[in-house]
């Protein structure tokens, strides 16, 4: 088994692991905290693939994301600490049973279907992030470009829905 | 098959289906956002690995995996701008009281 292999290995069982303690945990904080490293270790499993751009932006985003996420599970939990130990879930059987069918079907997927030669070595990472400026800029510059419109739209319309509306104001106010 | 491959796969399987787990089960808003960016990150895995394995001379692979990116972003402005709205007019962001969409 080459190093790589074991890296990706390692990284992926890290991801699924901190996903699970995701909903494992009745600290909320803990939660946010295990989402961040599970997200962390998938942008290490990137790296390992040899994706460095990626690998290196999945990091930095998430660290970023998952933050502010905490912030929120603070804000809004009745019981961020988890020391009450309230249960927050429902149809819980019903849950698992869509969780487990999904992954059979995916490893399914993955290892009956014939993908074809497999490609052994990769661009280097300085190759790689010249390639995809150019392909940011050149063919795929109308979906790049949709992309950054759709953000700024959905950087509105998250300020709209959660601005305190007037009447709102008016009723606590008086 | 390549064992790289597959340990990729797989690993963006479990992904999704904890992601989806998670989804269903959880009565908080910001933990169903959660379950949700778990399977996006499930896809994302997918997506690197195709790219990396199947064609890595192809940048429009790694394009995907920024798409996807701005999805999560995009779902997590819009799902705090909700959460807050949502908190504001019921003072919780628990999905079981939530029967109607009005705010």
């Amino acid at each position: 088994m080459s190093a790589q292999t074991f890296f990706i290995g390692f990284f992926g069982l890290a991801a699924v692991w901190f996903g699970i303690v995701v909903f494992r945990t009745f600290s909320m904080v803990r939660s946010a905290l295990a989402l961040l490293f599970s997200q962390t270790a998938l942008g290490a499993m990137f790296l390992s693939m040899q994706a460095e751009f990626l690998g290196v932006l999945q990091i930095m985003m998430m660290a970023t994301e998952m933050s502010i996420m905490a912030i929120f599970m603070v804000m809004f939990m009745m019981d961020p600490g988890g020391l009450g130990e309230m249960d927050m879930t429902h149809q819980k059987r019903l849950s698992l049973s869509a969780g487990i069918v999904s992954f059979v079907a995916a490893v399914a997927v993955a290892v009956f279907v014939d993908w074809g030669p497999v490609a052994h070595t990769a661009p280097d990472a300085a190759q790689q992030t010249v390639d995809l400026g150019l392909e940011l800029l050149g063919r795929s510059m109308l979906i790049f470009e949709t992309a950054g419109v759709t953000i700024l739209t959905a950087m509105i319309a998250a300020t709209a829905v959660a601005i305190q509306p007037a009447t709102w104001r008016s009723k606590h106010e008086h | 098959m390549s064992i790289d491959l597959l340990l990729a796969l797989i690993t963006g399987a479990a992904l999704f289906g904890v992601g989806i787990y998670g989804a269903l089960s959880q009565t908080n808003l910001v933990m169903i956002m959660m379950g949700v960016e778990l399977m996006l990150a499930g896809a994302m895995v997918n997506l690197v690995a195709f790219w990396r394995y199947l064609h890595p001379d192809n940048p429009a692979g790694q394009m995907f995996v920024l798409i996807v990116m701005t999805v999560m972003a995009i779902e997590m402005a819009v799902g705090f701008g909700v959460a807050i709205a949502r908190f504001r007019a019921k003072g919780s962001v628990e999905m079981e009281e939530a029967v109607e969409l009005k705010g």
